[in-house]
């Protein structure tokens, strides 16, 4: 199969600090959901900080489409088709939704085609275009995190990845944005997701990485690794000492 | 793919865990203070061979802002909290131990521990206050204060308003006329710097660096950061008094635009900074880097404005460079020579 | 009567002036987080450059105004390259930031005083002294032309910062530094452009200020502090916050002046200033702390 995105050996780390990543891999397949899986402090939210240019790529490489992406600025590799919607939403609270649209929309240049973008966005999900003067910081939790997987849609990107995007979410909303994924991956959009709970993830997903110790332990299509003993009695709850 | 055995992974996470954990050097000396302190005990009798009394006048300079900066220290350093409005309690000390040595004739180095007393119980007040806010709220605060204290000061008659009062002159013979005062403060100085010591290797020192580290986190494990902190201001106050105390009557006047200038914080502010903030021999080794770069740009060039330009340009180059100072930065490389790591 | 309505005048007339100079600082410290306690000295660089061609060749300061802007913008801009930008990557940012700012202080003390000394001095265009009367009160006019000109001056910054590509691409790396540089903003050029807009603004204050008040190179460490209260009090990173608590303070000054005798006049914003980080260091208008 061939590969759209390919991390390997990344090592990373904040600033100074010590290296949280030493040697993570990670293969990214057109179309498809991936799903990385990894205890509390694995250094999953690191390794797409790594990819999207937020820390600096110390040794190793990460590869779109054949060429490297080392040093480059977010808002360069965001140019090229890679959306990244952080752990914490990153809205802008005293924006309104559709100001946060538009931010959404930043690298366009062209206002008219922008504005038919935020357009067909906020036809898509209604909830947006019902808010659209309402300061983003007002929204409930699982429409912050709507709002924030759509605005990436403006630029129509080739890959969106999802860091915990059910993080502190009611299960029923939990759905409600996985149901929002899969929207997207309809579309084509190729995606990676980072989620805690990984019976949950694996199950919107296509294939799956386990991250652990800051590398890359195993990888496979997401049946697989939902079916291997070792991996649940690590990472899916099978253990009681787990931690 | 690795081969997968959970119990294997689970100490390679511990091992993993432990490596991003930075490793301290624990090796340390002390005879080195120990013989610097005694050959400044000794020092004066200089004086039987000739006139050294500028010596003299610098190395009491010094041990005076070696009190200050290692009081400073204590709630800079240690604690994270960046006071740039020390130089209240050096006003506070003085003041309150010249008004005494103006009225009952009793000297400031008498008074001094009870100067330094004072400006600390103000200091546990003051800090009651202003450490509810942190970071650049706490320094601006800090700022705040001293243009509050320095309206006031001028504004006291009582105290002598702006004009400040002139204090007696003692009648040793000029060869000896400053050795109460070397002695004062040489003493303060070891004093000061032998509790940063103690404190750092305290309980207590261990909570105000895991206040520095991290507040919330340190709230979490049980250390009463509140108590904590204002304890440690008013440890850092009380030392700053205790200077205060005896520079006025070393000057033989108090006067608001000695005690309460800017330069007086900033100098405290920039000796931990260059020395190394929150390490023991950090303080000392900035006070007499500073001192002798003030000495050599007031003899050279006269001016103190070019004084002020000097102070900030050092400030802002240690800043950028050498974050963590001299002491700071020779130990993160491992460099630190033994015999000034005092930690 | 007469007295009070004639303080709160003089009060209002001045607001202005203190609004172009916190707004640069509130400004600095909404896109980059810095306070930068060195604006003040800056803004005192601005009036040097309005002083000299007035007192040498009787230029008029208004039109040092433009210049005082450019030079400052400049400074502004490789003051960030060569200190701030690298900066931005300490651990301990807001910490160092402050204390870099104020060393930064010191040195352009240290550098207005070496080339100018401490005399005090003022710039005196014919308006500076005159005075428009309406029945009993006065209005001094050069508060007055230099409250409408930063008025004026702020509210094209409020157009350009709501309405233009870079005013959005401002305000959101003001909201969320992170979420900004991942949707496309770079950053590092918003906060580059944000500093010497910044600065702009102290240098044209400083045009301004030069024939409003008497000034001497540390005289700064005084503003800081006036400067830190209004801004502080209208929260930090708000410009229009820090234009209320500019027009409020001063008002408020000026009474406590008049009322009760100059010297308690300043103490009046070093006390606001200490009270308000203390009670509400959110500042008026501000839901949560931004100065934490
Ligand atoms: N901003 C940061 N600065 C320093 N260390 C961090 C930072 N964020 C995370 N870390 C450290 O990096 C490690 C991995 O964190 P992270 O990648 O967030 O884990 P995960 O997303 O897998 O839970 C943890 O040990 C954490 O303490
Ligand atoms: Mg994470």
């Amino acid at each position: 199969m061939s590969k759209l995105l390919e991390a390997t050996g990344v090592v990373a780390g904040y600033g100074d600090g010590p290296a949280i990543l030493n040697g993570a891999d990670l293969s990214v397949h057109p179309g498809k959901v991936h799903c990385i899986i990894g205890p509390n402090g694995a250094g999953k939210s690191t390794l797409l900080k790594a990819i999207v240019g937020m820390l600096k790529v110390r040794e190793g490489d990460v590869r779109y489409k054949g060429e490297s992406l080392k040093g480059l600025r977010p808002d360069q590799i965001l140019r090229k088709g890679i959306c990244f919607v952080p752990q914490e939403r990153a809205l802008f609270p005293k924006m309104t939704v559709r100001e946060n649209l538009r931010m959404g929309g930043y690298s366009i240049t062209d206002d008219s085609y922008l504005n038919n973008r935020i357009g067909e966005i906020e036809e898509q999900f209604p909830i947006l275009k019902e808010r659209h003067s309402q300061h983003a910081g007002t929204l409930s939790g699982g429409q912050q995190q709507i709002l924030s997987m759509a605005r990436t849609m403006i630029l129509k990107p080739e890959i969106v990845m999802l860091d915990e995007p059910s993080l502190g979410l009611a299960p029923k909303i939990v759905r409600e944005v996985f149901e929002v994924m899969q929207i997207m991956a309809k579309e084509g959009i190729t995606i990676i997701l980072v989620e805690q709970n990984a019976l949950m993830g694996l199950k919107y997903s296509d294939w799956g990485v386990v991250l652990d110790l800051g590398r890359s332990l195993f990888d496979g299509p997401a049946q697989e690794i939902l079916e291997d003993p070792r991996i649940q009695e690590l990472y899916l709850g099978g253990r009681k000492d787990k931690p | 793919m690795a081969e997968l055995a959970t119990d294997e992974i689970l100490a390679a996470r511990e091992r993993y865990n432990q490596s991003i954990a930075i490793a301290v050097n624990k090796k340390r000396s002390l005879w080195f203070p120990y013989l610097v302190l005694a050959l400044l005990l000794v020092l004066p009798a200089l004086q039987l061979i000739g006139n050294f009394n500028y010596v003299i006048h610098l190395t009491l300079f010094t041990a005076c802002y070696v009190v200050m900066a290692s009081g400073w220290n204590i709630l800079g350093g240690f604690t994270g909290y960046i006071s740039l409005g020390h130089n209240v309690f050096f006003a506070i000390g003085g003041y309150f131990a010249g008004m005494i040595f103006a009225r009952l004739d009793i000297s400031t180095i008498i008074i001094a521990p009870l100067a330094g007393l004072v400006a600390a119980v103000i200091g546990y007040c003051i800090g009651l206050v202003t450490l509810r806010v942190r970071g650049p709220s706490f320094i601006i605060s800090s700022l705040a204060l001293v243009m509050i204290f320095r309206i006031v000061f001028e504004n006291w008659e009582f105290i002598g308003g702006a004009a400040g009062l002139a204090l007696p002159v003692n009648d040793l013979p000029v060869q000896w006329a400053k050795l109460p005062y070397y002695y004062a403060f040489i003493v303060m100085a070891a004093i000061a710097v032998w509790v940063s010591y103690k404190i750092k290797h305290s309980k207590f020192g261990l909570g105000l660096r895991a206040i520095s580290k991290d507040e919330i986190k340190a709230e979490s494990s049980g250390i009463n950061t509140r108590l904590y902190k204002v304890l440690a201001f008013a440890v850092s106050a009380f030392f700053v008094g205790m200077a205060g105390a005896v520079w006025g009557e070393y000057l033989t006047y108090i006067r608001p635009n000695i005690f309460l200038i800017i330069l007086i914080s900033v100098n405290m502010v920039l000796m931990c900074v260059l020395g190394g903030k929150g390490t023991i021999a950090g303080p000392v080794i900035g006070a007499i880097l500073i001192i002798a770069f003030n000495e050599l740009f007031v003899a050279t060039l006269g001016a103190s404005e070019i004084n002020v330009l000097a102070t900030g340009l050092i400030m802002m180059l240690t800043l950028i460079f050498f974050p963590l100072g001299i002491v700071g930065t020779l130990a993160k490389h491992g460099k630190l020579p033994q015999f000034l790591n005092w930690d | 009567m007469t007295l009070l309505i004639q303080t709160l005048i003089l009060g209002i007339a001045l607001g202005g002036v203190y609004a172009l100079m916190g707004s640069g600082l509130s400004l600095i410290f909404g896109v980059m987080r810095i306070v930068n306690l060195a604006h003040p000295s800056l803004i005192m660089i601005g009036a040097y450059v309005a002083y000299w061609p007035f007192r040498l060749s009787n230029i008029e300061p208004m039109f040092m105004l433009p210049v005082a802007a450019i030079i400052l913008a400049c400074i502004g801009a490789i003051l960030y390259r060569l200190v701030f930008e690298r900066e931005a990557r300490s651990a301990k940012y807001s910490e160092m930031t402050v204390l870099l700012t104020f060393a930064l202080a010191m040195v352009v003390e240290g550098m207005l005083g070496t080339a100018f000394t401490n005399t005090q001095r003022i710039t005196s265009p014919d308006y500076a002294t005159e005075a428009f009367f309406l029945a009993d009160i006065f209005i001094p006019k050069g508060q007055l032309y230099a409250s409408i000109i930063s008025i004026i001056i702020i509210s094209a910054l409020a157009l350009f910062l709501k309405y233009s590509r870079l005013g959005y691409a401002i305000r959101a790396t003001t909201e969320n530094r992170e979420a900004a540089e991942l949707l496309g903003v770079n950053v590092n050029r918003v906060g580059l452009i944000s500093f010497a807009i910044g600065l702009a603004l102290a240098g044209a204050a400083g045009a301004l200020v030069s024939f409003i008040f008497s000034f001497f190179p540390s005289k700064h460490w005084e503003w800081i502090v006036i400067l830190m209260s209004l801004v502080v009090l209208g929260g930090m990173g708000s410009i229009l916050g820090t234009v209320i608590g500019a027009f409020l303070l001063s008002a408020v000054a000026a009474l406590v002046g008049t009322y009760f005798g100059a010297t308690w006049s300043t103490l009046t914003f070093f006390i606001a200033l200490f009270v308000v980080l203390l009670v509400r260091p959110q500042g008026l208008f501000g839901e949560k702390p931004e100065l934490a």
